[in-house]
């Protein structure tokens, strides 16, 4: 490239032996290249991009700070703030509610503790609550906080109180706690469990709460975001029996409706704070496209065998890094392979790690320490790793596979990057077609906007919910609103069940007076019946049996069925474990470990029902059952009713087995395409070839259902009716409720087939390949071809004015 | 759908866990009430007639209290009233040996009747019973109850004026459960807890001392086992909350009657239970019914620094013991529990149930009174008793092989530093060895065994002539004997 010798640090000796390091490894992963050249889709590495280093800006301190907690900052060394610190701490200290966009390391921290702290000096009755998504990132923040509240002591005299307050808090310490805590850190499932339940004992929290601090925003999207949005409806609730009225402070990665996610979540105006002014030490970006190794099939090199040989090559070098999974299981395939590759080398186990949910806390506590310091070379995770616990600044990050979202993505690049030197992030894409997409589209990666976060929190199943433990807290009026729902009716269903009472005002159902109140007359305890994260609270445990039994992992309650059916092989930290009991009442599978060349991956079988249609388009009402798009609520009935047995490396389907497991059942919402009986009627072929053709347009849909809705894989389910003359493909809300897919889907209807229809006739495959309509031998020869012919079919019939709906209303 | 029937269909969706069986249905909200006034909710005259109550005045409005006086001379199992409460009179200076606090009368008996068991915001104390003894021997009791959840002020601050008088709180599991959920109902209300201020006797954990025999230990189990009470047509505890529901639904107050006795029987025997449990730490082990209770009066004692009362205990405990293996002999077989509580003792039919537990845990009796023996006069330094209360628990046949090494080890110390005498403290480290199954105390004990042997050589030739040569790996003889700690 003619600008590939400006590169800004060109005097190699003066390099550090680590980013020399970093410069060969690139170096042999695309020859020459460096820094920046064309994207070039057909290659093997089809994108290079050289993010240049950013200078700090920096701002002095906001007026209003109190000049003790100032000094105390210039005593750790703090003499000046960068500019996003400075704005977003004067915000905060004027009473406005803030987001902060911050990206990783650029010292997000100081600017909710430092309004905080402030509030405190001013008035040591103050107090803050600190939300984290998980407990191991407020464990992650207790030391620095604790550390930065000794040093204002020290020069104050003012001894403030900071406490983790979560479900490993000891119960004899936490009375204690309450009483001294200035600042607790804790998760809103504690806060909903264990803290707003319980108000009365936080009597003095709830008077004088000053600040909510919400770190990592962007993790509350989907069902978590819109259970926190219930959970925090009621905090507002608390806070006002008792008179406060706390400053929100929120901190999020880059997403693209900071302001929007965080109104919706608080439900209050919020300032945005945008602009790092951290500085920021350059880093390659490099997209990996592994080599077409069978035309005709259209299959690729695995992307974990790919990914396992860039990975080799920074490792070789002595290169600290972190490579992001797509699941556990792949997850574990890596640590795997990689442990293979430095196989026989002293220490080689201890330093290549595996990292994902379902580990024992100390296991994670080790492997975090290790890579602070250094002891952990190579640590093998699924998302687990994204959000901000302290791992330090590593050297390379490499994705396997796209992480699905463009904020995601620049989340986990963000894991490697040190201020002073190189850094390089790889994303290695999958022939799963949105990877496929993104690796051949650089510019849509790098230059488009991130994705919005989705929440709906007025979906019935969590309101509910919500409703219920609210009442529990504190008694409902008859003026009082929760949510966009009409609350009284909430209540009156409730009072049907028993749940509730009104004492006062009028006891007539369907003509509700405003007066009265509502109280809780219910022996339970709502609040242990509602997990903010999934489903169902409950979980699986997995029981090693081949020697002493004792507990190795967890999984929760959804994924059981597929992961821990009898037989299934369960993987953890490469040590391969066979079921051999799933006691599915008990919630336990006991494994034992066994050595084995292959994994197991689940069948499930769906079926979806339609309950009702809330919309088709305006003008159909008559013909709303040949509608071309619907939205409505469903029944999806799911079962794992068999395995498949992979065969490690080569992925060869080496056996199968069929399995009898209880079915899962929910209601939810979906959207869903139609297709006319008169479309299917004009189609060439044969009907087991039009089945294909369904199977595997509803493959790629799916695909870009993900890509328009910016959701996670596991967000949204599909399934494919064809049993009907109009056969009809599902994309629905994997959740209980729906969570606010199906109508955005139901507007981008359009842009979705035009979509679908640009992925498969874009791809170079012949009939169909895992990058488009699925591979070969799941989905038949025809079902590029017959899928294509759906989509061209649809597309006439739009052209010519209408579905089926129009017509049939011209000629009624 | 319409949002009403999309709720219906949320609230009953298999996967929601709402409410309890025990639950009225929405088909029949009244479930369980009869005649209801017309008009709806019944009139507020019906409370005083039905429960017996009366109201009285308080800052936020009204509240309702049920009050119930036992004379002296009726009978709580086979005990008069009167007699309990002379009996507490004069033992309640042995309050502070089962509380950490300064206990003193008046004493207050107090239980929470609840909407639940979880605590948190949501859970109400739809009762407070409490009840004490006048000086006239009779028992009184005050049940406050909370006719709707709008006068939980008024109820609370007239719970509050009663709990003013007390000098001591006294419950049955108070200190976990009742305590916290009246501070709770308190702090809701943003007023100050009159439970903190006082001391606090929850009779649960010495009961459990004193008489829990392996079945369940709660006040139902213990007043009939200690007490002789039998209840007939008692409400059972889970039916509770929802009968209170059923009064908050439909205002009648009648399915409350059953709630209020079963409280105030709660009451009687919680007074009654205390009453038993000071009258014995106050008489002394004379008092005792069997071994169990002398071993615990002997422990009680022990832990409030009353050594001498304590050897006599555990002194009493092995005679009672050794009453017990010839069976009916000197221990007191009260008629009253005949039933549940029955054991066989092989072909020896013993009458008076937990008071006899079979012939192991006779066994354990007799070994932890020995052992208390043996520690409580290594304590008062009269090594040698000591040493022969160790002996004696070498010689209980299956004695549990913890408290064996323990003796043999404290036996092996005591030849070794006291008696001088390393042959035999040789023998008794080899038996511990042979005992031990920790690899740390195994590692004690050895090098405790090389230490003897490395005197035994260095004295053969010798007269034991200068104690005073310093001897490196042992105590020296002042600082007492060495535990394998």
């Amino acid at each position: 490239m003619a600008h590939g010798y400006l590169a800004p640090t060109i005097n190699a000796a003066a390099r550090s032996g680590r980013d020399g390091a970093l410069d060969a490894a690139l170096a042999r992963l695309v020859p020459g290249a460096l820094p920046e050249r064309p994207d070039s889709p057909d290659l093997h590495v089809t994108a290079v991009r050289w993010l240049e280093p950013v200078e700090a800006q920096f701002a002095a301190f906001p007026s209003g700070l109190d000049p003790r907690l100032r000094r105390a900052l210039e005593a750790r060394g703090i003499t000046e703030l960068y500019t996003h610190q400075a704005e977003a701490i004067g915000l905060a200290l004027a009473g406005r509610h803030v987001v902060v966009i911050t990206p990783t390391a650029s010292g997000k921290t100081l600017c909710y503790n430092a309004p905080v702290l402030n509030a405190i000096l001013e008035d040591p009755a103050s107090r803050a609550l600190y939300l984290f998504p998980t407990k191991a990132l407020a464990q992650d923040q207790l030391a620095g906080l604790q550390g930065l509240c000794e040093t204002v002591a020290a020069g104050s005299g003012e001894q403030i109180g900071v406490f983790t307050y979560d479900g490993d808090t000891p119960q004899d310490a936490r009375r204690a706690i309450r009483g001294r805590a200035h600042l607790i850190l804790s998760n809103p499932d504690m806060l909903h469990s264990g803290i707003l339940p319980h108000h009365p004992r936080w009597a003095k929290l709830f008077e004088n709460l000053r600040y909510v601090v919400i770190d990592e925003l962007h993790a509350y999207r989907g069902v978590f975001g819109s259970h926190l949005c219930n959970v925090l409806r009621r905090l507002r609730r608390v806070c006002r029996h008792y008179g406060s009225s706390p400053v929100f402070l929120c901190s999020s990665a880059t997403i693209a409706n900071p302001t929007e996610l965080a109104e919706r979540l608080v439900e209050q105006p919020f300032e945005i704070v945008g602009a790092s002014g951290a500085p920021r030490g350059e880093k390659y970006f490099v997209f990996v496209n592994p080599p077409v190794v069978n035309h005709q099939l259209g299959i690729r090199r695995s992307y974990l065998s790919e990914t396992r040989r860039i990975a080799s090559e920074f490792l070789k070098r002595n290169l600290q890094l972190i490579v992001f999974a797509r699941s556990r299981l792949s997850t574990e395939i890596l640590t795997t392979y990689l442990k293979d590759d430095f196989d026989g080398i002293p220490g080689a186990p201890e330093r290549i790690r595996g990292y994902r949910g379902g580990y024992l806390p100390n296991r994670r506590r080790e492997i975090e320490k290790g890579l602070r310091e250094g002891a952990v070379r190579a640590v093998v995770s699924t998302s687990a790793l994204e959000l901000g616990i302290d791992i330090g600044a590593l050297d390379v990050c490499v994705m396997a596979g796209y992480p699905g979202t463009i904020a995601a993505t620049w989340q986990r690049a963000g894991r490697a990057g040190r201020r002073a030197s190189r850094s390089a992030a790889v994303m290695v894409a999958s022939s799963a077609p949105l990877d496929q997409f993104i690796v051949r589209n650089p510019a849509y990666f790098f230059d488009a906007s991130p994705e919005r976060a989705l929440i709906d929190p007025d979906n019935l199943h969590i309101l509910v919910d919500h409703v219920k433990c609210a009442a529990f807290e504190l008694p409902f009026t008859g003026q009082e609103r929760f949510g966009r729902h009409d609350l009284q009716q909430v209540l009156a269903i409730l009072s049907e069940q028993g749940l509730v009472h009104r004492t006062g005002g009028s006891d007539d159902l369907d003509h509700p007076s405003d007066e009265g109140v509502w109280t809780w007359t219910s022996e339970s305890y709502p609040a242990d019946a509602v997990s903010l994260r999934s489903v169902s609270s409950d979980n699986f445990v997995i029981v090693d049996a081949t020697r002493e039994p004792r507990v190795i992992g967890e999984t929760d309650f959804t994924s059981g069925p597929s992961t821990l059916h009898p037989k299934a092989i369960y993987i953890i930290e490469g040590r391969l474990f066979q079921v051999e009991k799933l006691d599915f009442e008990g919630r336990k599978a006991f494994v034992r470990e066994i050595d084995c060349n292959y994994y197991t991956d689940a069948i499930t079988y769906t079926k979806v029902t339609i309950l009702d249609t809330f919309s088709a388009p305006p003008d159909t009402d008559v013909g709303r059952d040949t509608a071309e798009r619907s939205h409505g609520e469903v029944h999806v009935v799911s079962r794992v009713v068999g395995f498949k047995k992979i065969k490690f490396y080569t992925n060869e389907n080496v056996g199968s087995g069929e399995l009898d497991l209880p079915e899962q059942q929910m209601h939810t919402t979906a959207y869903w395409v139609t297709l006319p009986a008169e479309v299917m009627a004009l189609l060439p072929y044969a009907p087991d070839d039009r089945r294909d053709g369904i199977v595997g347009l509803s493959f790629a849909m799916q695909q870009l259902a993900q890509l328009l809705l910016m959701c996670d894989r596991h967000d949204i389910g599909i399934s494919i009716e064809t049993e009907d003359q109009s056969p009809r493909i599902f994309v629905y809300d994997n959740y209980p409720g729906g969570i606010g897919f199906s109508a955005p889907l139901y507007r981008m209807h359009e842009e979705l087939l035009d979509g679908t229809r640009r992925l498969i006739a874009e791809c170079g495959c012949e009939n169909g390949c895992p990058g488009c309509v699925g591979p070969v031998g799941d989905s038949g020869a025809l079902a590029k071809a017959a899928a294509l012919r759906i989509l061209d079919l649809l597309d006439e019939r739009r052209a010519i004015g209408g579905g089926a709906g129009d017509r049939e209303a011209r000629t009624a | 759908m319409n949002l009403a029937e999309r709720l219906r269909a949320v609230v009953n969706h298999p996967g929601s866990r709402s409410g309890s069986a025990s639950q009225p249905s929405a088909a029949d909200p009244h479930a369980g009430s009869v005649a209801v006034p017309p008009g709806g909710r019944p009139e507020a005259g019906d409370l005083e007639r039905v429960l017996g109550g009366e109201w009285r005045d308080a800052p936020h409005g009204r509240s309702f209290v049920v009050v119930h006086r036992y004379p002296a001379n009726t009978f709580h199992g086979h005990a008069a009233i009167g007699d309990l409460a002379s009996r507490l009179a004069g033992a309640t200076a042995a309050a502070p040996l089962v509380s950490a606090a300064a206990a003193r009368a008046p004493f207050l008996f107090f239980d929470l009747e609840t909407t639940g068991l979880s605590g948190g915001a949501g859970t109400y104390a739809f009762m407070v019973g409490c009840g004490w003894f006048d000086p006239a021997g009779s028992f009184v009791t005050e049940q406050h109850l909370l006719v709707d959840y709008a006068s939980e002020r008024a109820m609370l601050h007239s719970v509050g004026r009663e709990l003013e008088r007390a000098g001591a709180l006294v419950s049955f599991n108070g200190k976990s459960f009742d305590a916290p959920v009246l501070e709770t109902r308190y702090s809701y209300n943003r007023m100050a807890s009159p439970c903190l201020r006082l001391p606090h006797v929850d009779v649960l954990h010495p009961a459990r001392r004193f008489w829990e025999n392996g079945e369940s230990c709660s006040l139902v189990a213990l007043e009939r086992q200690v007490l002789g009470v039998r209840r007939i047509g008692d409400v059972p505890g889970f039916e509770i909350p929802a009968r209170y529901f059923r009064f908050i639904r439909s205002g009648d107050p009648r399915p409350l009657a059953a709630v209020f006795e079963h409280n105030r029987f709660d009451l009687l025997s919680l007074a009654g239970l205390t009453a038993r449990l000071l009258h014995l730490i106050e008489c002394g082990p004379s008092e005792t019914r069997d071994a169990r209770e002398a071993l615990a009066l002997g422990r009680t004692y022990s832990r409030g620094g009353l050594e001498g009362r304590a050897v006599a205990s555990f002194e009493h405990a092995l005679a009672l013991c050794a009453g017990d293996t010839r069976c009916g002999g000197g221990t007191l077989c009260a008629g009253d529990t005949l039933g549940v509580g029955d054991t066989y003792l092989g072909d020896r039919r013993c009458v008076g149930g937990a008071l006899h537990r079979g012939a192991t845990s006779t066994m354990s009796v007799k070994v932890e009174a020995l052992r208390s023996l043996a520690i409580a006069a290594r304590r008062a330094r009269r090594y040698e008793v000591a040493a022969a209360r160790w002996r004696q628990v070498l010689d209980v046949p299956g004695c549990p092989r913890p408290i064996l090494s323990q003796a043999s080890e404290a036996l092996a110390i005591h030849h070794e530093h006291r008696a001088r005498d390393l042959a035999t403290a040789r023998m008794f480290a080899l038996r511990t060895l042979g005992m031990k199954q920790e690899a740390a105390w195994g590692d004690a004990v050895r090098h405790r065994l090389a230490r003897i042997e490395r005197k035994m050589i260095s004295e053969r030739p010798l007269f034991p002539s200068s104690p005073s040569q310093p001897q490196p790996s042992c105590g020296s003889p002042r600082s007492g004997p060495r535990t394998s700690s």
